[in-house]
């Protein structure tokens, strides 16, 4: 299969025996036609029995009748406008010399009439040569002829006699050809082969049968019958068998072409890189010109003995052209390549490419100002030119249509420089999680996004970073933590032993005094330093469920209501009657007020009044807390709510100075806001909530 | 006379242990890491063990998985590790106690008291119980607290607590319906029957003082406990 696919040989072969195997059918083919219309067909005896024969020979009689007429009556009409009008004097000269288009006057003494003889035949019948003819006008007498002769009545009797002769006299036909005689035309309706037109003439007319030269398409069916003459079966064989052997080299062909011997694929050759509309322009053009040539060598009066060898290389030549132009069409299809073949494709392509490469020359500079410059004059120079087409109605449309589309793609832009502007918002509020799509914009927006995207990235990384460094602090700090509460354990520990041993020593009594408190404020301190780092770095899982706030306040005084009773402090409450309920997890909301009741307990003057006000403010929870500072408050709030700091009298005191800093970091973890306030020695600390 | 078992790789620590607990009549054999614990264990009748976790060789976690393959003794953790999932993770293991370090010594002497009664004296009273049905009608309980409304007793780990009136009263209503959670208004209305007016904080005053007596520490009790910004609750233990 692949060497058949491969082999030249048969492909040439193929090629030089398709043209064969067609003439073969066609010949065929005309053979079977020829002998089911006609019979047998023997020579231009018959030819001149046929109805053909007898259609052309009327037409040509009728024919010169009607110029005959013609020329008369515009002679008449010449004559009459003569006489009214010296316009047309030029014209009535030239019709005196030429009375009639066909023929010229001649002298002759056998007629008694003026006598014309025909020098130019205008009619197109294959036959009007062959025909001696003498019509003679009823009216003047006038003889019209293509015979030379001297005595005229003498030939007009041997028109009437002699060979295949016609005439009419009177409405009657005289004839001894068969297909017009006087029954036949009888038949003839259509007014072009009527009698009629004879009206007013006399005609004379033979044909000799053996000069006759009969036509070239009866010619050929000659050649093809004589061919074929004595063996008249022979078509029905070749018909089918010509018919199958064409198409299988049809197939066969297609399904070889374009493969070569030891190459891979669909191969073309140089004819296949030609444009498709050139070749099959070219191709059609020839083949078109190899058609209406043989078609017309049929028709016309080329000698016959070259006129097989002409249609013979028309064919030739035209099946040449169509097996070229055909197997190009396949192989580029094969190939893939028919589309892209097309001279209107690559055209097309260059101009897509040519305005892509100009645009991206337009769009991609670097150099914001420049390309501003092009587009905008771009936009003046295109309005300017769609503004000189406005009166024709379309011009205005289009630059319409040029302006929405401008402002569209304007406002396009726009929307990207939005986006651009909404991430560096997004940056500048402290939400650096913003990543932009730089592939959706071009030029210098492009470049702006990739920007800042860059400073989106490094500032998530600064934060995680800094997470992840508050994250390893607090680990850091709880690991001491352990390290640092087991010595302390034992310290603790033995400081209690001591303290229930007796020492007969006041002294010594003193000194495991300091060392127990001092002991205890360490491990306060360690406690809350490891809650601290915690909360500060957001290290804490939250539970947020409804809490009234109220009976939290309560609950937590319950708790207090001993170290309250012992520095004296009283309490004055001033809570709404109904419930005040927040979102917040209760454990951590309760750190908060417990801090808040701690320091209370810890620094407010001994004896005075505490002010708790709990109350609703336009969807918000407000809870204050007031009490008088024991000792001078040197320090602003800011400062105290710094981790670690306390008031310079009270650092001595119990307790870390963390537990403010725990209740705001607390309190804003939950969402909440913690605020302190110092006038004087007012301690003020504000709690807002958002209700729900 | 019971023997505890204290395990701790700082001797100092389990020297004072043994201080405090022999005043208490415990007999204390002393292991400093988790192999030589579980020596000691095969080697002696142990009846509650104290349980360090950050060891050598074998950390108190692994211990107490060893331990609780055969043995169902009560063991206390004793752990500088103070956060929540550390508990957790403690208590799961199969601990019945977490004590964090610097611990008060008062405290851990109350949970040894506490979780030795549970295992060795109060188990055959939980026996007794089911004997009269009558008495257990009118027996409030939940884990080892006990309220007999006949007798008007309150026992915790089976050792009697004295209340007040009013605080028997409240904890009588909590028992009654252990498990709900109610605010102070509703405890008020439910105890004084009639309306409450500004005497909420009188009720968590109360609420403190019961606490105080029957857990044995107030601040992360075990009984009654409170939910900050909603109410209290006593705790139905089985």
């Amino acid at each position: 299969m692949q060497n058949a696919k491969e082999s030249i040989l048969l492909k040439f072969l193929c090629y030089i025996f398709i043209p064969i195997m067609i003439f073969i059918l066609a010949i065929s083919i005309i053979d079977v036609s020829i002998t089911s219309q006609y019979g047998e067909m023997e020579g231009p005896e018959e030819y001149i029995e046929t109805e053909e024969f007898g259609r052309e020979y009327l037409l040509t009689l009728i024919y010169n009748v009607r110029d005959i007429r013609r020329d008369k009556n515009r002679m008449q009409m010449d004559i009459e406008s003569e006489s009214t009008s010296e316009t047309y004097e030029i014209a009535s000269e030239i019709t005196e010399e030429t009375p009639y288009d066909n023929y010229n006057e001649i002298e002759d003494e056998s007629y008694e009439y003026p006598v014309y003889y025909e020098v130019i035949n205008y009619n197109n019948t294959r036959i009007s040569q062959y025909i001696n003819y003498i019509i003679i006008d009823k009216e003047n007498g006038d003889m019209f002829t293509n015979i030379r002769s001297n005595n005229y009545p003498e030939e007009i009797n041997k028109l009437k006699s002699e060979k295949k002769n016609w005439s009419y006299q009177d409405g009657n036909i005289t004839t001894n050809i068969n297909s017009i005689n006087q029954e036949s035309t009888k038949y003839m309706t259509s007014s072009t082969y009527s009698t009629d037109n004879f009206e007013g003439y006399e005609v004379y007319s033979n044909i000799d049968p053996n000069t006759l030269n009969y036509s070239n398409s009866l010619y050929v069916q000659q050649t093809v019958y004589n061919m074929f003459k004595g063996h008249e079966n022979l078509p029905t064989y070749l018909i089918p068998l010509s018919a199958i052997s064409i198409i299988i080299m049809i197939v066969y062909l297609i399904w070889a072409t374009g493969h070569e011997k030891g190459k891979e694929g669909i191969q073309l050759n140089s004819i296949d890189k030609i444009s498709y509309e050139i070749i099959s322009i070219v191709i059609m053009f020839v083949i078109g010109m190899m058609m209406s040539f043989a078609i017309a060598s049929v028709e016309s009066q080329i000698p016959q003995r070259i006129l097989m060898s002409v249609f013979l290389l028309c064919y030739l030549i035209g099946y040449a052209c169509l097996a070229v132009w055909v197997s190009t069409t396949i192989r580029r299809l094969k190939a893939k390549q028919f589309i892209r073949s097309f001279l209107t494709y690559k055209i097309c392509r260059w101009i897509k490419i040519t305005i892509e490469k100009i645009f991206r020359k337009v769009t991609d500079k670097e150099n914001a100002n420049r390309k501003i410059t092009i587009m905008y004059w771009g936009f003046v120079a295109i309005s300017i030119i769609l503004a000189c087409t406005m009166w024709s109605g379309i011009g205005l449309l289009v630059l319409i249509a040029f302006w929405i589309w401008t402002y569209y793609k304007l406002l396009q832009y726009n929307k990207k420089v939005q986006k651009i502007n909404e991430a560096l918002r997004n940056i500048y509020e402290g939400n650096p999680n913003v990543k932009l799509n730089e592939e959706e914009l071009e030029g210098t927006l492009k470049i702006m996004a990739k920007y800042i995207n860059d400073i989106a990235g490094g500032f998530t990384n600064a934060i995680e970073q800094s997470l992840k460094s508050e994250r390893l602090k607090t680990e850091l700090i709880t690991n001491v933590s352990h390290d640092i509460k087991t010595p302390l354990t034992s310290i603790i520990n033995y400081v209690d032993l001591l303290k229930k041993e007796e020492i007969n020593n006041a002294q010594i009594e003193q000194y495991i005094a300091v060392l127990d408190k001092k002991s205890q404020r360490l491990k306060k301190l360690i406690e809350d330093l490891v809650e601290a780092s915690k909360v500060s770095s957001g290290n804490v899982k939250l539970n947020m469920e409804v809490i009234n706030l109220k009976e939290l306040l309560n609950q937590t005084i319950g708790e207090f209501e001993d170290k309250l009773d012992k520095k004296n402090l009283k309490i004055e409450m001033d809570l709404p009657n109904e419930n005040v309920l927040i979102k917040a997890d209760n454990r951590y909301l309760y750190r908060v007020i417990e801090n808040v009741f701690s320091n209370i307990s810890k620094y407010a003057l001994e004896g005075s009044r505490v002010y708790i006000k709990l109350e609703k403010q336009k969807e918000e929870v407000y809870l204050e807390f007031k009490n008088i500072s024991k000792d001078k408050l040197n320090i602003s709030a800011e400062e105290l709510m710094q981790r670690f700091v306390r008031g310079d009298k009270s650092r001595y005191t119990e307790g870390s100075g963390l537990g403010l800093s725990i209740a705001e970091s607390l309190t804003e973890l939950q969402g909440g806001k913690f605020k302190i306030d110092i006038d004087g020695d007012l301690f003020k600390v504000e709690i807002k909530w958002k209700e729900i | 006379m019971y023997n505890i078992l204290v395990v701790d790789d700082d001797k100092e620590i389990v020297n004072a242990i043994e201080i405090y607990l022999s005043q208490e009549g415990y007999n204390i054999i002393k292991a400093y890491d988790g192999e030589e614990a579980l020596e000691k264990l095969k080697e002696n009748e142990i009846h509650l063990i104290i349980l360090d976790i950050m060891m050598p060789n074998k950390d108190g976690i692994e211990t107490l998985q060893e331990i609780r393959k055969d043995k169902t003794i009560p063991v206390i953790m004793l752990s500088a590790k103070s956060e929540d999932y550390d508990k957790i993770s403690g208590l799961n293991t199969g601990a019945d106690d977490y004590v964090t370090k610097p611990f008060n010594p008062l405290e851990l002497i109350a949970r040894v008291k506490s979780n030795i009664r549970r295992y060795v004296d109060f188990s055959h009273v939980n026996y007794t119980n089911g004997k009269s049905e009558n008495q257990k009608e009118k027996l409030l309980k939940t884990g080892t607290l006990e309220m007999n409304d006949e007798t008007k007793k309150v026992m915790v780990d089976g050792k009697e607590i004295k209340l007040t009136a009013t605080e028997y009263n409240i904890l009588k209503f909590l028992l009654e319906n252990k498990g709900k959670v109610f605010s102070i208004e509703q405890i008020y209305e439910n105890v004084w029957n009639e309306e409450s007016y500004g005497a909420e904080n009188i009720i968590a005053v109360h609420i403190r003082h019961i606490r105080e007596k029957i857990e044995i520490n107030p601040k992360d009790p075990k009984y009654l406990k409170v939910i900050w910004g909603i109410g209290y609750k006593v705790e139905d233990i089985k």
